[in-house]
């Protein structure tokens, strides 16, 4: 029976399933062997249209029987399929499918993980659909109290968004990835966080948000001791002196080294624009104090 | 985690590539006292002033007449260059930099002020006499005199005899002064190379042990689990165990038993039935089928 013809086995499934006036219920059990035995030969003859909608069957079939760990790893498997199909929205669909039938095991773990496939597959085509998933994996595992896993989640999205040059968005998810990193004790982690959300959003030109950014971080006692900490003081010294050589320099220090590849090239990228303006805006405030003091 | 093996297999490839690397070459000069950027910058430009030095020592000894003045050209470049940097450095001197004492600060001015008189006395091929006499009365120090090198050996002896010879006195020990801090910065300068580099590579082990710290936690949990679920399905395994080996040993008990006799009757009745002569042959046969039972 397992060498024959796959398409007469997904028949014979579909036989056992149909209602009709003979047959008043189902046999899932059966049918679903059937269409775990096609979906296999499609695959290996590279059928993947015709594998994909065994494995679909499949997976309900397991369902009806209620064995959703089978259903949802015949999910995954179709989802595989779909991308190799180039299927966009049906990937999506069945990685999400499957996600929640691992919810219903109690497994949070592979759940979040095929969310986390679904979005790596979808990263290049579709990549707001790719970081809802992210976020939706990242949801999962903090629920479950689980942050350490989702340490490579934040570090996928937070890559993503820099590639999509959302440098907001970007920090935001590594000042999240900081929260993170606090609940489960990751001090290093969360340094490093802090410092790349810093660096991305003076990669973005934005040295007010920037120097907030740095000002609510150092109210952290864990990142005030750091060396991350003395590395961003000496780049917004830096910064507000306009000495390009001097943040050349630091960009090339080791804290900044160890970082994510993505946010070194960013430092490695530092500065851009124009500091002038900037310096200019740290004189101005100082000769605004000074005429105040003269009206005195 | 693979992190660390990429860290090594990166480091060792970046390594093998180094010599391609035209930065880090240039870069490798700027390495010393890291942080301070007079040290960093008036060690690049004594570097320069040496080379140039060389390049003068050997534009004299060359015989070549058009090789010695492309030489000479390249000095006078090059000294051009060194006299544009001396303002730099100068805005440095000034600078307060941590640790360093109101001494060394002095001592840094005085350095720099005397840096264009050594680079202007870098020979060049020019008529170095007349620029020199005007130097030497106005400015206080003589720089251009070296412990290992004189490009212009004859010179200095003739000028000293026509110099006030009082002079000379004070302008030697200003300028063993200033060979002096030059040496210490030299020797202090490679000491700091050594520890930088040793700091680089703490560093790096330093972020190495932390993120294995954070694996190491992230590890612990997903063990424990293991541990449990391991337990568990050692526990059932020695239950079927068991329970099977009881099964298999009451199978083989009884079953042989009963087939046993009735091989034994069967065979018998057969035998003496047909071959009443030889009953004993197949009397031994049903023997050795009862022992081939048995084992």
């Amino acid at each position: 029976m397992a060498s024959s013809n796959p398409d007469k086995l997904m028949s014979k499934g579909d036989k056992l399933t149909k209602l009709s006036f003979t047959r008043w219920s189902a046999d899932w059990k059966a049918a679903t062997g059937f269409y775990e035995q096609a979906a296999i030969g499609f695959r290996m003859k590279k059928d993947n249209e015709k594998a994909k909608e065994a494995f679909e069957k499949a997976s309900k079939g397991q369902e009806m029987i209620s064995s959703p760990w089978d259903a949802a790893k015949h999910m995954e498997s179709a989802a595989a399929l779909a991308k190799e199909l180039s299927r966009w929205n049906e990937v999506s669909d069945h990685y999400r499918k499957a996600s929640e039938l691992y919810m219903e095991c109690g497994r949070s773990q592979p759940a979040s993980d095929a969310l986390a496939k679904g979005a790596s597959s979808l990263e290049d085509v579709e990549p707001k659909e790719a970081i809802r998933l992210y976020n939706d994996a990242i949801l999962i595992l903090e629920e479950d109290g689980k942050e350490q896993m989702a340490f490579d989640l934040y570090r996928a999205a937070t890559s993503l968004y820099v590639k999509l040059e959302k440098y907001v968005d970007a920090a935001n998810f590594l000042l999240r990835w900081g929260v993170a990193a606090d609940k489960c004790n990751a001090v290093n982690s969360q340094c490093k966080a802090y410092l790349s959300a810093i660096l991305v959003y003076l990669y973005a030109h934005d040295f007010a948000q920037a120097q907030k950014c740095y000002n609510d971080c150092t109210q952290i006692d864990a990142f005030l001791n750091s060396d991350q900490n003395r590395c961003a003081s000496k780049l917004f010294s830096a910064y507000r002196e306009g000495d390009v050589e001097e943040i050349k320099h630091i960009a090339q220090s080791s804290p900044i080294s160890h970082l994510d590849h993505v946010i070194i090239k960013l430092a490695r990228k530092l500065p851009t624009g124009d500091l002038e303006g900037l310096k200019a805006e740290a004189s101005d405030e100082q000769q605004e104090a000074l005429d105040e003091d003269d009206l005195t | 985690m693979s992190v660390i093996d990429i860290l090594t297999r990166v480091d060792a490839i970046c390594k093998k590539y180094d010599k391609y690397d035209v930065e880090k070459q240039r870069g490798d000069g700027s390495n010393i006292a890291g942080d301070d950027a007079f040290a960093r910058l008036y060690s690049s430009v004594e570097a320069d002033i040496e080379a140039a030095l060389q390049k003068a020592e050997l534009a004299t000894q060359e015989k070549n007449r058009a090789a010695a003045v492309a030489m000479n050209a390249e000095i006078r470049r090059s000294k051009a260059r060194l006299l544009e940097e001396v303002p730099k450095l100068q805005r440095l001197a000034l600078k307060k930099v941590k640790g360093l004492s109101k001494e060394e600060l002095a001592a840094r001015n005085d350095l720099v002020i005397a840096l264009p008189e050594r680079i202007q006395s870098i020979p060049d091929g020019t008529s170095n006499g007349t620029k020199q006499t005007g130097g030497w009365t106005a400015s206080a120090s003589r720089p251009e005199i070296r412990f290992d090198t004189t490009p212009d050996g004859k010179f200095d002896s003739e000028y000293f005899q026509q110099t006030e010879e009082s002079n000379k006195f004070k302008q030697e020990f200003e300028m063993r002064k200033m060979n002096q801090a030059s040496i210490c910065f030299r020797f202090v300068n490679l000491a700091d190379q050594g520890l930088d580099a040793i700091a680089e590579g703490l560093d790096t082990l330093k972020n190495m042990a932390h993120d294995m710290n954070e694996e190491l936690d992230r590890q612990v949990p997903l063990i424990d689990e293991i541990d449990t679920k391991v337990d568990r399905a050692n526990a059932d395994l020695k239950n079927t165990n068991v329970r099977l080996k009881d099964t298999v040993n009451q199978l083989r008990s009884s079953r042989n038993f009963c087939i046993d006799i009735i091989l034994l009757c069967i065979i018998l009745g057969i035998a003496a039935y047909l071959y009443k002569g030889l009953v004993l042959i197949y009397l031994l046969g049903s023997f050795v089928l009862i022992a081939l039972d048995f084992g």
